[in-house]
């Protein structure tokens, strides 16, 4: 393995928002004023409304009484190419309100469940005496794609959901038995073999042994009418009638009970975790989604396992978007400018470019990823270098500091990328995040400003807790998530988190983060949303290119 | 010998003008009235009363405490003044002052201070008289550069944008202009409401100037790590990796 920068990524996004003929070091410009009509999607919006508030009969979107009538648009209103991808959309392309592919990639995780195979198995042939084969396994999975979306089975006169409204629903089970694998018709199986890489393939399905899971996607149009928690009661239902129906069983007796209660407890990984009542979130809900978790959702360590910065950057993405645009900015907050901050991590190359100047000199310096001592003087090292040259960018590149032109997106991201290289240098994830919080500290005394007042309260007193492993006074960095103490209320912290316990593992060219059966389920090619590109399809969906499940215009008049 | 508090470290422009933010030693460059100030803060008319949230303290009767007899009351304070707000928004290309230092330079200098600290502004509030003394500070020392530097209550939008041709911070609500004859003139008081007169806060610094005058650290004036390939660090960057490592080391053992 090599280095694989190309320098200054950035340039080319910045010719696109700016104009080629733009002198990108230029300090000076001539604000020019338009206004909201400079942007197509301002102008569009304006034209929405105005159709709009007739029929409402109340005022509507007017960015005319912006800031006291001086409208948005004093600044040039520039667009955002998403990083890697040849996608260039406007800013409100990008919140999750307008597009259709950030909505689904939460939905696709808060649909899902895992419920494992095996107990329920033992209890039809332990207790009740039934022969389960591959055969048995291969009608239950017929009956469970049926009645999983919403379909009645053993009951008569039961109404169903219509398939038009929930064909993104499906069960497919994954297993380390590969003998077993082989008998299971190909429609119901995720072939571990064939959508790994071998080596991650053998690593993932040691760590499984001869256990059997369900990767189980209930129809998205139920999770977002109703909520996470819903996930695991929804799919246990459909679960335990499938039961009843494949193996002939009778549809009260207690052994029902049991298999109920392993799909709904005993055998079950909610995607996140329960929250307490001050955050008031069943499990299913992002607040409780672990780096680890998340960091395993996104399958780009399996499409592009020689590229570890990228594949750490796609997670950033992923949880730029989930916990500061969904979960931080909408479930806990409010508004719009959370998406500003979020941007600044996928978006114009900036973050990709700093990250992969970090691993280069990490690996010029000692050799190759995860190559590096695994101690503090690492992490300051490249921490330092990789901080102090993003700042250098964005001193001699003026429209680099004007695109991330809020210092908490600047911190964000030199803290990312200090801590993506550090951990790939290493592969070690607390080192990560010691160059992390290096990188704020050295960020903040260089420029004598960091960002908003969250920064004072987490990444100045952050590196207390790296290092810390029992359970109230830290956490290996893949086990914490948006609800641990000091990240629970921080915007522009948790996504890059996750990306920096990728990281390590991803210079390690580990099949996996946390949890190889999150892994596997979101490995399922049926997903909606692709995870192993996240941010391309971030750009699909700003392009109104996405096609999202869930939809309800089937059944309503048309507009 | 008497203790003589060093303030920061380090022997460039940079570190040397960080230890006079600190201190509270600066130059006085300007003198921009008592009401031009209240003008542009725009919390009351000038020579209007101020408002008050309780009696005097003297009239309050207050209770027998030694903390009270030790700390002597700030003027707005005793007074009974509404806490009131100034709030700066220094641009990143050598503003003379930045926002941390704006705090540090309040919470050392400034009795009965709350200074908050942000990326693209810094706001102190205070007791309303007591600010209007220490916002006229300020504006008069060599911590502004009326190019630079602007009071912004709200849409501050501009520390990090490129300059305007004429050398001033972008701001979206226009509240400072350059005139014809080269002064700067505030024409919105700090949270935009326009002004019945323009208040003419003098000329902005040369380029050389806030270059010599600036705290923040640029690697094309006083780098703060050197050049890329021949790292040298400023004596602050050794410091602050020294505290970096007893946090990390010693967060959770502290013998």
């Amino acid at each position: 393995m090599g280095k694989i920068h190309s320098k200054k990524l950035f340039v080319k996004a910045l010719n696109k928002k700016f104009g080629k003929e733009l002198d990108l070091s230029g300090k000076t410009t001539t604000y020019e004023r338009k206004g909201p009509t400079q942007n197509a999607r301002k102008v569009e919006f304006m034209e929405a409304s105005k159709k709009l508030e007739g029929k409402r009969g109340i005022s509507f979107y007017n960015p005319y009484v912006h800031a006291g009538g001086v409208p948005l648009g004093q600044r040039q209103l520039v667009p955002y190419k998403l990083s890697t991808t040849e996608y260039v959309v406007e800013g409100d392309d990008l919140h999750f309100v307008n597009n259709p592919a950030m909505q689904q990639m939460w939905d696709d995780i808060r649909r899902t469940i895992v419920v494992g195979l095996d107990m329920t198995h033992e209890v039809l042939e332990k207790r009740l005496g039934k022969e389960v084969t591959p055969e048995t396994i291969n009608n239950y999975l017929e009956i469970l794609n049926h009645a999983m979306p919403g379909a009645a089975v053993v009951q008569e006169h039961m109404v169903e959901t219509h398939p038009g409204l929930v064909d993104d629903c499906n069960v497919r089970i994954f297993t380390g038995d590969d003998d077993l694998a082989d008998e299971i018709d190909d429609q119901y199986v995720i072939d571990i073999n064939a959508l790994f890489p071998a080596d991650q393939a053998e690593e993932i399905k040691a760590a499984m042994g001869k256990t059997t899971w369900q990767a189980i996607h209930i129809p998205t149009i139920v999770s977002r009418t109703c909520d996470g928690g819903t996930t695991s009661r929804w799919s246990a239902m459909q679960l335990s009638m499938t039961f009843i129906d494949a193996y002939n069983m009778c549809a009260g007796e207690a052994a029902v009970a049991d298999l109920a209660f392993a799909a709904k407890h005993a055998a079950v990984i909610q995607m996140a975790d329960m929250l307490p009542a001050r955050r008031a979130r069943g499990p299913n809900e992002p607040g409780g989604v672990s780096f680890g978790f998340l960091s395993d959702m996104v399958q780009t360590s399996r499409t592009k396992p020689d590229d570890p910065p990228q594949v750490s950057l796609n997670v950033v993405a992923a949880g730029t978007m989930l916990y500061d645009q969904i979960w931080l900015g909408s479930y806990m907050s409010g508004g719009v400018g959370f998406t500003q901050y979020a941007t600044a991590a996928y978006t114009n190359d900036i973050l990709d470019d700093y990250s992969y100047y970090g691993c280069d000199y990490a690996i010029d310096k000692y050799g190759d990823w995860c190559s590096a001592p695994v101690d503090l003087e690492t992490a300051k090292d490249i921490a330092t270098e990789t901080t102090l040259y993003g700042i250098e960018q964005y001193e001699a590149f003026p429209t680099v500091l004007e695109d991330h032109f809020g210092g908490s997106q600047r911190a964000s991201v030199l803290a990312a990328a200090s801590g993506i290289s550090s951990a790939c240098a290493t592969g070690n994830s607390q080192i990560g995040l010691a160059g992390w919080y290096c990188s704020m500290l050295v960020h903040k005394e260089a420029w004598g400003r960091l960002g908003f007042f969250g920064y004072d309260l987490q990444d100045q007193c952050g590196p207390t807790n790296v290092f810390s492993y029992q359970g109230d006074e830290g956490s290996p960095v893949e086990l914490r998530g948006p609800n641990y103490p000091n990240y629970a209320m921080n915007v522009g912290h948790q996504g890059e988190y996750a990306g920096i316990s990728c990281a390590a593992h991803a210079a390690r060219k580990d099949a996996y983060t946390l949890n190889p059966l999150i892994k596997v389920t979101f490995a399922n090619p049926a997903l909606i949303f692709d995870f192993a590109d996240v941010r391309k399809e971030f750009g699909k969906g700003g392009a109104r290119e996405f096609r999202a499940a869930g939809e309800r215009s089937l059944v309503m008049p048309a507009v | 010998m008497a203790y003589k508090p060093q303030f920061y470290p380090g022997t460039t422009s940079v570190g040397v003008n960080r230890r006079k933010h600190m201190s509270g030693d600066l130059e006085k460059l300007r003198d921009i009235s008592d009401a031009d100030v209240v003008t542009i803060m725009g919390h009351r008319a000038p020579g209007a009363d101020y408002p008050s949230t309780h009696p005097p303290l003297a009239e309050m009767g207050e209770p027998d405490c030694p903390i009270r007899q030790l700390v002597e009351p700030t003027p707005g304070a005793a007074a009974g003044d509404r806490i009131r707000y100034s709030q700066f928004a220094d641009s990143m290309y050598n503003a003379p002052a930045i926002p941390y230092w704006r705090s540090y330079w309040g919470a050392i200098n400034c009795r009965g201070a709350d200074p908050g600290t942000l990326s693209g502004r810094q706001i102190i509030e205070a007791r309303e008289r007591d600010i209007e003394q220490y916002t006229k500070v300020q504006m008069d020392s060599e911590m502004t550069d009326v190019a630079l530097c602007s009071m912004r209550g709200c849409t501050v939008h501009g520390h990090s944008l490129r300059l305007q041709e004429d050398g001033m911070m972008f701001d979206m609500l226009a509240r400072t202009e350059m005139g014809a004859d080269g002064n700067v003139y505030y024409v919105k008081d700090q949270v935009g409401i326009p002004l019945d007169r323009k208040v003419n806060v003098g000329k902005g610094m040369s380029e050389a100037e806030v270059a010599k005058r600036t705290t923040i650290f640029r690697h094309d004036n006083i780098p703060f790590g050197g050049a890329q390939g021949a790292r040298k660090f400023d004596e602050g960057l050794i410091a602050l990796h020294h505290m970096w490592e007893r946090r990390s080391k010693w967060g959770y053992r502290p013998e």
